[in-house]
């Protein structure tokens, strides 16, 4: 974790003093500006999660010295193998995209669907534990 | 089709992606039939500008940065030892809106009006006017906003598998080059992506619902559309290139028979590049005038400092190692030789007096490809041919693999280096003919074929690919001699990827 919190910072920094140098070369261009100052404080939002999050992580990856049978739990994880609710999720957005331009009624059935197959997929989550 | 299985899902990619590819590589066939002789009317010029916008869109979006993401998502969670990824579903979620959203553009083409003819940039406002008026030119909208929805999704997957779910002794500084380059690409995506995503969901409101951001009569601003575009596009170059960059040093290592010289820097250089490269979009941009061409300029060089790097790392890599020229090794290689043509023609055109000269010329087309296709494209070959025994159970042919890569080879350098003379004398890209004036009909003619020899090589490629399979030869789990932890599996691997973990105590825990 400590590796990602110091990627993020300094790329965070960077991108602050790329967009300060860029405001200073070239101010009366906004567009510029405002995207790379937009970039840093999007990393430098990923930082502060970063920072947050580090502060109660033990990963066994970050131990030089972990042992699979130090890693090793009760329950080893239980992980999904299928679902169909991805394949109807990405069918539906491009129902509501394409509807949105052609077709309300099209539109509406895309939006209806995927907030269905949210609600499935949350509950198929909840039944199976993964 | 419901699987979420990481290695399924990176096979559905791979196969997705070469199937794009084929479309993208008849297209450019098509392209290259136009222009083999001057005043040719084998095309109307409403039909090339269709032909061309989709060959670029293709091979950029649903052929090289997919491949990459595919791959990743095969390998990413087998070389750092964890079952799976961070979240199957939205992984499987990601490989769909990708399919659809290739379909989505292609299907364009059966538009009333046909397909988008405006270049894979869609400019502002050729969008709105001009070629780009018919239902082609959304559909082209709404499929690259589902893949960049996509590609964001999977960024996002790879990046939280690698730094959460990474075995035992698996430390950041353990895991391979290409997953690190992997992580710098998944940032990158990360910054880039929604900015092209905001470009086209704008020009959508402009064409549909009255919206005018570009439109110069009501306040708008055309350039803002380039700004934004091009804020994602250059990005998206090392989008295509970082993931090829990985590739390529695992197999320069793996056939060389040493560590990865320069760990360290290879993955400051790997983020070096992907943080410079969110500092020089408007280089696409000097002719206009309107942007800081110093600056861009300053920070488009620098780019070179970093690639120099890696250059000088894979050369150390390879300097008094024990050198294998198998098929993926000669991939490795042709990447190397054909990539350092596209870098330096790239620094030349990183310098404003040469870039008004080149814009807009065929001298771009030439270093463009030469980055994307002899760079991105011959690394893709070389992990074809490296990862398949992987990924199959089954190896490739050598002997037919040298032919594959010969012919890609020579086809080509063949086709783009009379591109860089076309560009010399004056011709302009994206046009559908020309005139027969100096030695651009003959430069032309060599173009088209080399492009020849290049689908040779191709249909060879595939043809290697249903042998192998028809004639199943077996193949052991670590075939190559390859250090990382994939090769310690089985192949194909099984579900959940391992059924004991070795213990992780370096770089190269498959020869510890």
């Amino acid at each position: 974790m400590k590796t990602f919190v110091g990627l993020f910072a300094i790329d965070a920094a960077f991108g602050f003093a790329i967009a300060v140098t860029y405001w200073f070369v070239a101010h009366e261009e906004a567009a510029g500006t405002a995207l790379l100052a937009i970039m840093g404080a999007a990393l430098a939002l990923a930082t502060a999660y970063a920072v947050l999050a580090e502060r109660d992580a033990h990963l066994e990856g970050d131990d030089p010295n972990e042992t699979n049978e130090q890693a090793a739990g009760e329950v080893l994880g239980v992980f999904t193998s299928a679902s169909p609710w991805p394949i109807l999720i990405a069918l539906c957005t491009l129902a509501l995209l394409t509807g949105m331009l052609w077709s309300p009624l099209l539109g509406a059935a895309g939006l209806i669907g995927m907030i269905l197959c949210f609600w499935r997929l949350g509950a198929e989550s909840a039944r199976t534990g993964t | 089709m419901t699987t979420t299985d990481h290695k399924k899902i990176g096979i559905m990619y791979v196969v997705s992606t070469l199937t794009f590819f084929v479309a993208a590589a008849v297209l450019a066939t098509l392209i290259r039939a136009q222009l083999a002789v001057p005043e040719n009317s084998f095309l109307s010029a409403h039909a090339y500008n269709q032909i061309f916008t989709l060959h670029g869109t293709a091979m950029i979006f649903l052929v090289i940065a997919p491949f990459g993401i595919g791959l990743a998502n095969y390998l990413v969670p087998l070389q750092i030892g964890a079952p799976d990824v961070a979240f199957p579903r939205l992984n499987a979620t990601g490989l769909w809106l990708f399919v659809l959203g290739g379909i989505t553009v292609f299907a364009g083409l059966a538009a009333y009006g046909g397909g988008a003819a405006t270049g894979w940039t869609a400019y502002a406002p050729l969008d709105e006017f001009f070629e780009g008026t018919g239902a082609g030119q959304d559909l082209f909208f709404i499929g690259l906003l589902l893949t960049s929805v996509s590609t964001i999704l999977t960024s996002l997957n790879l990046l939280v598998t690698v730094f959460l779910f990474r075995a035992p002794g698996m430390t950041m500084w353990r895991i391979p080059i290409f997953t690190w380059e992997i992580v710098a690409t998944a940032v990158l995506v990360l910054m880039a992506f929604p900015s092209l995503a905001a470009a086209f969901a704008m020009a959508l409101i402009e064409r549909h619902m009255g919206g005018h951001f570009f439109d110069p009569a009501f306040g708008g601003n055309p350039v803002l559309y380039q700004h934004l575009f091009w804020f994602f596009g250059h990005p998206e170059v090392y989008v295509m290139i970082l993931p090829y960059f990985g590739i390529v040093t695992e197999i320069v290592a793996t056939f060389s028979r040493k560590p990865v010289f320069g760990y360290v820097g290879m993955v400051i250089a790997a983020f070096a590049i992907a943080g410079l490269s969110l500092g020089v979009w408007a280089h696409h941009m000097f002719t206009t005038g309107a942007v800081s061409n110093p600056f861009f300029s300053a920070v488009s060089f620098l780019i070179a400092v970093p690639t120099g790097v890696k250059f000088v790392n894979w050369i150390g890599t390879m300097w008094k190692g024990s050198i294998v020229l198998t098929v993926p090794m000669l991939f490795a290689v042709g990447f190397l030789l054909n990539f350092l043509i596209g870098g330096i023609t790239g620094v030349m055109i990183a310098s404003p007096p040469i870039d008004y000269h080149a814009h807009d010329s065929y001298f771009i087309v030439q270093h463009f490809h030469y980055t994307i296709g002899g760079g991105s494209m011959f690394a893709l070959f070389g992990a074809l041919y490296f990862w398949f025994p992987k990924m199959f159970g089954v190896r490739l042919g050598e002997r037919i693999g040298r032919w594959v890569f010969a012919l890609l080879f020579v086809g080509f350098n063949a086709t783009f280096i009379p591109m860089g003379f076309m560009g010399m004398e004056g011709m302009a890209r994206r046009v559908y003919t020309y005139p027969a004036i100096g030695h651009l009909p003959l430069l032309n003619a060599i173009a088209t074929f080399g492009a020849g020899l290049m689908t040779i090589g191709t249909i060879a490629f595939f043809v290697d690919v249903l042998v192998s399979i028809r004639r199943r030869a077996p193949v052991e789990d670590n075939p190559w001699g390859g250090y990382s932890l994939e090769w310690m599996t089985s192949s194909p691997p099984p579900e959940f990827n391992f059924h004991a973990l070795p213990p992780i105590r370096g770089r190269r825990p498959a020869l510890e």
